[in-house]
């Protein structure tokens, strides 16, 4: 194969040579701590301009004992660690799940303005009505996308917003005298933040059974009546669900939960497949939560942070936390305060803000014909790689001839791959020497690799990755124990994961 | 414009190759009676030159610290840091990056976390923290929660010179829990031993305490977490700032099991509140029952050391139910800004920064309290941020500094402080940035408003 340069530098022709020749060592960049050269300055401050105050020695604590570091070193040092990461803007990043979407400058240029990432947020309203227009549009934007009529922006992450919606939730039956509705169901395939946020709230979880990645309706029934219908407070599900599928029964799911007396949650991490193709509110949904830095490319940061602004119905509406955004009937806008059912705060002040400022950007830039284009290519794309690796990868829950489509992610369960003698990580792992992020493994299933490609992506990058992945496919049935070794061309080679775990070393001890 | 990169053409030859004659074959699945055939009511697509516009023209309408002397606390702070922090966060290798789940493809970010952790363990006088939390009020109730895990007891005693937020906070997350939240009085801004001891029992998980109190004063941490050891089992959480530990004892050695702290004033921008950053240190012992994630030092295949995520034994993704916390999404690039703060500045920096604060606030508090009218309205030390009982309601005053282009400070009877004190109290913080000029200005409004 030639060599190719693509916006993703795919490597088609990764050194996937495992002799010790091959095997140069790549230099370790050395810890900030031993590089400190004692006496040594960064940044410096002006001199005081006021007199000194007397600072009694018992409040003097001990000198920190902190690296000493030039301004240069400490440039060299964080650019250094930055050649050490894969990231959207230079790999494929087909993590499936994570919507790991190109994050437009725009985004981090708006959030950056003075005039919004200067405002202290104890200010009054009247000298910040330029940001509580934006974060009101914003809750308009999401309750619109929804389909539900109440949004609140407080949430800082997915999990947070399971979290603020099951008190939510819990606060509505309380005030319904139905205080003994604390159990929540969750499918056994959930987010594992389902259950955690479960246990947060003080609520026990139940889990319902799928089959094929859906929900068993029949399983559910029978769950419900062996509890009690009168003790159950939710259904959590995933919409379309974590193995990439949509849930065609959702409807009749939310019948049977509301039936029960019950709310529908509905886990948001998918939303990218649906985007102005379905709304959560037509389909049943009582509360959701979004992902910003999933559906509406907020940068993932290495980890964080994200926003998980929350969708409620009217009956719900009430009990959302504090402070909420509103306007006026003159057309200002103020923090709402005052709401008497509220179920507190979930978080300080008002919410993940500049992260919001990107999420409004995003949305005002596609507009609705372009978010709905977003689901249409995110739908397409991952539907092009399955059907392009589908002889060598098998996929479980895609079958095109059969009419079963993917929506946004695939999984696939390369057993026959597997049976050669490799395993799922070495083939993850050789997908970095091609500088490949690998798609999540063994998730919603053991032994699979869950791919997202997301509606950013090239042809020309789907492409080249599907040839990467019959590439690896080959080598497989050539030689398995060519992966084990893998990476073999990654800045370093396979990490002791299970050594870090017995005698884990958290901090550096100088 | 929506980002996607494929043409029609292509997309003719990709259903070719699905075997689909359009798109809506790919989306049958979805039932008609709840399919969406509307167009969403949003306003309709911008090009990048309109949002700029936009984005401009919202951006204009909000006054902040960048055109007015900013002198406005309670939790979060005005700081200086250095422009090499957005130079370098905005690199795309970072800001584009996941969670660090593939040890080979993340080096990078697992690195600089696992130093960030050992700087925080630093900065705190204790063995660990974590790669961070979502800000300072979640990190309290998550060490509350952890407390109660760890001692099997249910009684929470809070300083009731908690930062009302995280006291609010602290409520919703017990509030599905077998735990009672005891507030501690502070009659004088400061809660007392006699309190303390007094309340401490043998049902008590934790005592919480703030200082730098939110009225600014320090409290004497050292006592009674003493005092809380020698109870037996109850778990001593500090919850600190930051920057005050460049100057004043770190929670480690006042006998702190757990430090958390809101972790803004490490160069992040104020930003109307977020994102934050949750900081969460801790003693050895609790390494196993922490929220969050953790990075550990370990070696490759050729036994050159790297880095990792580990323990994640205890999280979500692991446990499901049973992890330590629901946390998945957290604050990466804000540690991430906090590691290169402290880098920048080292010891010295974060030495001088403490003590401009400490000064500069003493400097502000001793003038304000000559001009007839206001005081200063608790004795007790404290560190860069006080409270002054006006002549006036605090709203009025901060209406009047509004003019000449001051953030006079934060009014305390306001509901977004919980109204924790009287209409006259106004609490001032003064941070390095502010200078001599900008707080002789603010006496001549403070004079003026009264005379």
């Amino acid at each position: 194969m030639t060599a190719a340069t693509t916006a993703k530098t795919i490597d088609p022709n990764a050194n996937t040579d495992c002799s010790a020749q091959a095997r140069s060592a790549r230099p370790v960049e050395p810890l900030i701590f031993e590089k400190t050269v004692p006496g040594q300055r960064g940044i410096d401050l002006p001199p005081l301009d006021v007199s000194q105050y007397d600072i009694p020695d018992e409040l003097r604590g001990e000198s920190l004992p902190l690296p000493e570091i030039g301004a240069g070193e400490v440039m060299a040092h964080y650019t250094h660690l930055s050649n050490r990461n894969f990231s959207v803007d230079g790999n494929f990043y087909p993590l499936g799940s994570c919507t790991m979407k190109h994050n437009p400058r725009i985004n981090e240029w708006g959030a950056a303005l003075p005039g919004f990432s200067q405002l202290h947020p104890l200010q009054d309203d009247h000298l910040i009505q330029g940001a509580l227009r934006l974060l009101y549009e914003t809750r308009c934007f999401l309750q619109e996308i929804a389909g539900l009529p109440a949004v609140s922006l407080q949430p800082a992450a997915g999990a947070h917003g399971e979290f603020t919606a099951l008190q939510v939730i819990r606060a509505y039956f309380e005030d319904h005298d139905q205080s003994q509705r604390r159990l929540v169901f969750a499918t056994d395939n959930a987010h594992g933040t389902n259950p955690a946020s479960c246990t947060m709230c003080g609520a026990s979880v139940i889990a319902v059974k799928t089959v094929d990645g859906h929900t068993d309706l029949d399983d559910l029934k029978r769950l419900i009546d062996e509890h009690g219908a009168e003790n159950v407070a939710a259904f959590m599900i995933t919409n379309p669900n974590t193995a990439g599928l949509f849930d065609a029964y959702v409807s009749k799911i939310a019948d049977v939960i509301h039936d029960a007396g019950a709310m529908l949650y509905v886990d948001g991490a998918n939303m990218n497949a649906i985007l102005g193709k379905t709304r959560p509110g037509d389909f049943g949904t009582d509360a959701m939560h979004y992902n910003t830095h999933k559906t509406f490319s907020t940068p993932h940061g290495c980890g964080g942070p994200g926003a998980g602004p929350i969708a409620v119905t009217e009956k719900l509406a009430p009990y959302l936390p504090l402070p909420q955004v509103v306007m006026d009937d003159d057309g200002s806008f103020r923090l709402e305060y005052d709401r008497p059912k509220s179920i507190g705060k979930v978080r300080s002040f008002i919410g993940q803000f500049s992260v919001l400022v990107r999420c409004w950007t995003y949305i005002a830039a596609c507009g609705p014909e372009g978010l709905r284009n977003v689901a249409e290519k995110a739908v397409l794309n991952a539907n092009y790689l399955a059907a392009r690796l589908q002889h060598k990868y098998e996929m479980p829950f895609f079958n095109p001839g059969k009419g079963k489509f993917c929506a946004h992610e695939f999984v696939t369960v390369p057993r026959t791959l597997l049976d050669k003698g490799v395993t799922l990580v070495d083939i993850a792992k050789r997908m970095i020497d091609y500088n490949i992020h690998p798609p999540t493994m063994h998730w919603p299933v053991h032994d699979c690799l869950m791919v997202e490609p997301t509606e950013t992506e090239s042809k020309r990058t789907l492409d080249q990755f599907a040839e990467v992945m019959l590439q690896i496919a080959d080598q497989i049935e050539k030689d398995p124990q060519s992966l084990a070794d893998a990476p073999t061309d990654a800045v370093i080679h396979r990490a002791d994961e299970v050594a870090a775990a017995r005698q884990p070393v958290l901090v550096w001890k100088d | 414009m929506d980002y996607t990169q494929i043409t029609a053409d292509e997309q003719a030859n990709m259903l070719g190759t699905v075997g689909v004659q359009s798109i809506d074959d790919l989306f049958e699945v979805i039932p008609p009676e709840i399919r969406y055939n509307d167009t969403l009511d949003l306003p309709p697509a911008m090009s990048e030159l309109e949002l700029q516009r936009g984005l401009q023209e919202m951006a204009g309408q909000n006054h902040g610290s960048h055109d007015m002397a900013c002198f406005m606390g309670g939790g979060a702070y005005d700081h200086f840091y250095p422009v090499l922090i957005d130079q370098l966060i905005s690199r795309g290798e970072y800001l584009t990056a996941y969670t660090p789940y593939q040890a080979e493809a993340s080096q990078g970010s697992l690195q600089a976390f696992f130093e960030f952790q050992t700087q925080i363990a630093r900065l705190t006088g204790l063995d660990l923290a974590n790669a961070s939390l979502y800000d300072g009020a979640t990190a309290v109730a998550e060490a509350v929660l952890m407390s109660l895990g760890a001692t099997r007891k249910s009684k929470v005693l809070v300083a009731s010179t908690l930062h009302p937020d995280y006291r609010q906070v602290l409520k919703t997350y017990l509030s599905g829990h077998d735990a009672e939240i005891i507030e501690l009085p502070a009659p004088q801004g400061r809660i007392s031993a006699k309190a303390v001891t007094a309340t401490l029992s043998d049902d008590t998980a934790c005592l919480v305490i703030q200082s730098p109190n939110v009225y600014g004063l320090i409290e004497d941490w050292e006592s009674y977490f003493a005092a809380a050891h020698e109870q037996g089992n109850v778990m001593t959480i500090a919850v600190f700032n930051p920057i005050a530990c460049g100057l004043l004892k770190k929670p480690g050695e006042c006998g702190a099991d757990v430090a958390v702290g809101e972790g803004q004033p490490l160069g992040a921008p104020i930003s109307l509140g977020g994102p934050y950053l949750g900081l969460f240190a801790a003693a050895e012992k609790f390494m196993r029952k922490m929220p969050g994630r953790l990075i550990g030092r370990t070696t490759d295949a050729q036994g050159r050391p790297c880095y990792c995520l580990t323990l994640q034994t205890r999280e979500q993704h692991i446990r499901g139910a049973k992890a330590t916390s629901n946390v998945c999404t957290n604050q990466g690039l804000l540690a991430l800004r906090a590691s290169m703060f402290i880098t920048a500045l080292g010891p010295q920096g974060l030495k001088d920064m403490a003590e401009q604060c400490y000064h500069k606030a003493h400097y502000l508090a001793e003038r304000i309290s000559q001009i007839n009218g206001y005081s200063l309205k608790y004795e007790g030390p404290f560190f860069h941020e006080f409270v002054i009982t006006c002549p006036k309601p605090a709203s009025q005053i901060i209406k009047a500094c509004q003019l000449k282009r001051i953030l006079a400070g934060v009014d305390l009877a306001h509901p977004r402080m919980g109204g924790i004190s009287g209409e006259n109290d106004l609490l001032i913080a003064v941070t390095e940035k502010r200078t001599k000029h900008e707080m002789d200005a603010l006496v001549e409004v403070l004079t003026e408003v009264t005379s």
